[in-house]
């Protein structure tokens, strides 16, 4: 046994001398670790290594636009998105990301493919669509299209929402409608004309977002 | 309403206004804060919920458990590795009049007491290397001479390990090494014999019937020992551990440091295997492992000696668990059960001292001259456990718990019987709520739980056991009167760390 151990000891030393592994490091403090290693070593525990997350309590980032992803990487880094998503679990992952590390991060899971994600109710869907392609014209509601793109692929600022999970995307409409969590947005005002049934009908057909389309 | 009742809820009541009243003001000046948290948390940056599900202490999430095989090196190195945690609990039997010996069987019982704490020490040490070392202090430890107490500290958990991650879009391989001191201490799923057990839990001299008392699925051996288990856990589907243990002792005498020669638990040799397989997967919110692990362990029956090969005794364990967790905010709802079996044959010594022995205690049938049968030369006993968890925004919470220890029965178990005038004694060496008329260790029951995080590090609780079997009888099973309901417990615990 006590061979057993001293060859261990002596081989983790041997391994661990300089104590840093930039191939596979899930270091966060470490400006010299790759994006694309963080992204596997540590994002992928819960977005999944190819962006696509199994879990809806954590967003799809597959396919997401780059702009977005460092605009939320800066806000969380700086606190100024404070959502329970943000501050649980991003706030201390990013606190000392490099802007550098933050862009290689975004480009990563952006060139990622998003794969379909889990069926809906047909009816809310149907519903969901109406208000995509054409929002709600009674209450002035834009069509999530107009910014988000016909495909739900998003551009610059404004997020892909294709094959996002649906309960995430309630969630952060309740943040836009009942919280000032994510200040400085257009969603703010608009998350205030719907409501719940129209939240979870619209962000159904995202979830499910037909992939000809 | 009897008055045993208005008596515990007015004196509990007491405590929970001047608990809650002071995790108020705790709350107020230590708001939440992602900073100021214990030690893995400070690590990483993230709140309690990131590693543990609802965010109750210790079962872990998916992410928490990826963070545990990973060898805690996720996040950044603290300079201060360091947390506490302390506790403070008050308990009541159902009955107490049922004993010889009150003042002592249950010295602390309808007391509100600070029941010690723990030092932790541990997380990131390099890019593959971390550590969880917990310190524990038991300020009930050693019961004086004058009915007292006296308080002692000494190595609690210790999971050291070395973890490499290969992972692309093809495959993903964690794998490691872990230097421990407790079988199942590395394991990451809360079904684990080390893990399964009610988080907090009083000091078993403060509450014998609540921790001291109901069964876990655990193994043999013990802690206190030296291990080394090779672990991999591949494309999140299938873990495999393999270890062995022996003595901490030696240069592996910090892992039992604080405990006395005769306290420590002696294994024969380096060949006392543990292994452990999982199958696990995800879905959604959802997540299940469904596992078996084992140990065979070679113990002396007398720690302070080693010299004997014939006082070697073995423990076969072979178990059996499974877990669902649901976890989306603002719910988490955990399905546990887990079934040990444990085969132990005794020593050779043991074996042949066995032989027209009768009662090792001295016990007759209960025409008081007919010897009892000769102590077996081996016993087995299955374990098995469930529990069923909901917690709500990561603050309110309840459990619900089954337990139920069957086994041979043994006369050797016996510490209750009749003596030659046909009257029922108990054995001066143990205490008669501990007794045991029957000779089979069979105990059941039910745990209720009810909890509350204020905070995301401090927890308020109540736990209410109820046993319907307690030493092999339902009623009277200590032969003088006492059943199985009179130990029925209340627990009301407030926890906190930093």
């Amino acid at each position: 046994m006590k061979k057993i151990i001293l060859t261990l000891a002596v081989g983790l030393a041997a391994a661990s001398s300089g104590c840093s592994n930039l191939e596979r490091s899930r270091d966060l403090a470490n400006p010299n670790v790759p994006p694309a290693v963080t992204a596997v070593q540590v994002c992928s525990n819960c977005h999944g290594v190819d962006g696509n997350s199994v879990s809806p309590n954590f967003p799809r980032l597959a396919g997401q636009q780059p702009a977005y992803i460092i605009e939320q990487m800066q806000n969380f880094r700086s606190q100024h998105r404070s959502d329970p998503a943000g501050f649980e679990y991003m706030w201390g992952l990013s606190h000392h990301l490099t802007d550098d590390q933050i862009k290689g991060l975004a480009d990563y899971f952006a060139k990622q493919v998003a794969q379909p994600n889990a069926p809906a109710d047909v009816q809310q869907m149907a519903a969901g669509k109406e208000i995509f392609e054409k929002g709600l014209p009674a209450k002035e509601a834009p069509p999530c299209m107009a910014c988000h793109g016909p495909k739900g692929e998003g551009l610059a600022s404004f997020p892909r929402l294709a094959n996002q999970h649906r309960d995430y995307l309630v969630k952060q409409l309740q943040v836009f409608q009942r919280t000032d969590e994510r200040p400085n947005t257009p969603m703010t005002q608009i998350a205030h004309l719907l409501s719940h049934e129209e939240m979870e009908s619209v962000a159904s057909y995202l979830q499910a977002f037909p992939n000809d389309k | 309403m009897n008055k045993f009742t208005k008596t515990i809820q007015r004196s509990v009541l007491r405590k929970a206004a001047l608990v809650f009243g002071l995790l108020g003001i705790t709350a107020a000046l230590f708001p939440v804060d992602s900073q100021a948290l214990p030690l893995f948390a400070r690590q990483t940056g993230q709140n309690c919920v990131a590693c543990h599900a609802g965010g109750q202490f210790p079962e872990l999430t998916p992410y928490g458990r990826s963070f545990k095989l990973t060898g805690y090196t996720i996040g950044d190195r603290v300079s201060v590795p360091l947390s506490v945690m302390g506790l403070a609990t008050y308990t009541k039997v159902r009955d107490t009049s049922k004993s010889d010996n009150p003042a002592g069987d249950f010295s602390k019982n309808g007391t509100a007491l600070a029941s010690g704490g723990s030092l932790f020490l541990g997380g990131k040490i390099t890019d593959n290397i971390g550590a969880f070392v917990q310190w524990t202090y038991d300020n009930f430890a050693v019961q004086n001479a004058d009915g007292g107490y006296s308080g002692h500290s000494g190595t609690d958990n210790v999971d050291i390990r070395y973890a490499d991650r290969f992972i692309d879009t093809n495959r993903d391989l964690i794998f490691g090494v872990s230097l421990n001191n407790n079988p199942s201490i590395s394991d990451p799923w809360n079904t684990a014999a080390a893990w399964m057990q009610y988080v907090p839990v009083p000091s078993p001299t403060s509450s014998q019937f609540i921790d001291g008392a109901a069964p876990y699925p655990g193994f043999g051996s013990g802690g206190n020992l030296a291990g080394v288990n090779l672990y991999m856990y591949l494309n999140k589907l299938v873990y495999a551990e393999l270890g062995t243990y022996q003595t901490a002792n030696g240069i592996f005498s910090p892992m039992s440091a604080g405990l006395t020669d005769a306290s420590r638990t002696k294994l024969k040799g380096v060949n006392n295997p543990y292994w452990r397989l999982a199958l696990t997967h995800e879905w959604g919110p959802h997540n299940i492992m469904v596992g078996t692990s084992g140990m065979i362990a070679h113990l002396y029956d007398d720690n302070t000696n080693t010299s004997d090969p014939n006082s070697v005794y073995r423990v076969l364990n072979t178990g059996l668990d499974a877990q669902y967790q649901y976890i989306l905010d603002p719910h988490t709802i955990t399905a546990q059960v887990a079934y040990m079996r444990q085969r132990t044959n005794y020593s050779a010594n043991t074996v042949a001292a066995n032989v027209g022995a009768g009662s090792p205690s001295g016990f007759f049938a209960a025409d008081g001259s007919t010897l009892l049968a000769d102590p077996n030369d081996s016993d087995t006993t299955n374990t098995f456990r469930g529990k069923l968890t909901y917690v709500y925004q990561a603050k309110y919470g309840g459990s619900l718990a089954y337990f139920n220890l069957t086994g041979t029965t043994n006369t050797a178990l016996q510490t209750s019987g009749y003596d030659a005038t046909s009257t029922i004694v108990v054995d001066p060496a143990v205490s008669r709520v501990n007794a045991n008329l029957s000779g089979n260790p069979a105990t059941r029951g039910l745990t209720y739980e009810a909890f509350w995080m204020p905070v995301q590090y401090a927890r308020v609780g109540v736990q209410y056991t109820a046993y319907s079997k307690f030493n092999g009888a339902t009623d009277n099973y200590d032969g003088l009167g006492r059943n199985a309901s009179d130990n029925n417990s209340l627990f009301f615990y407030v926890w906190g760390a930093y």
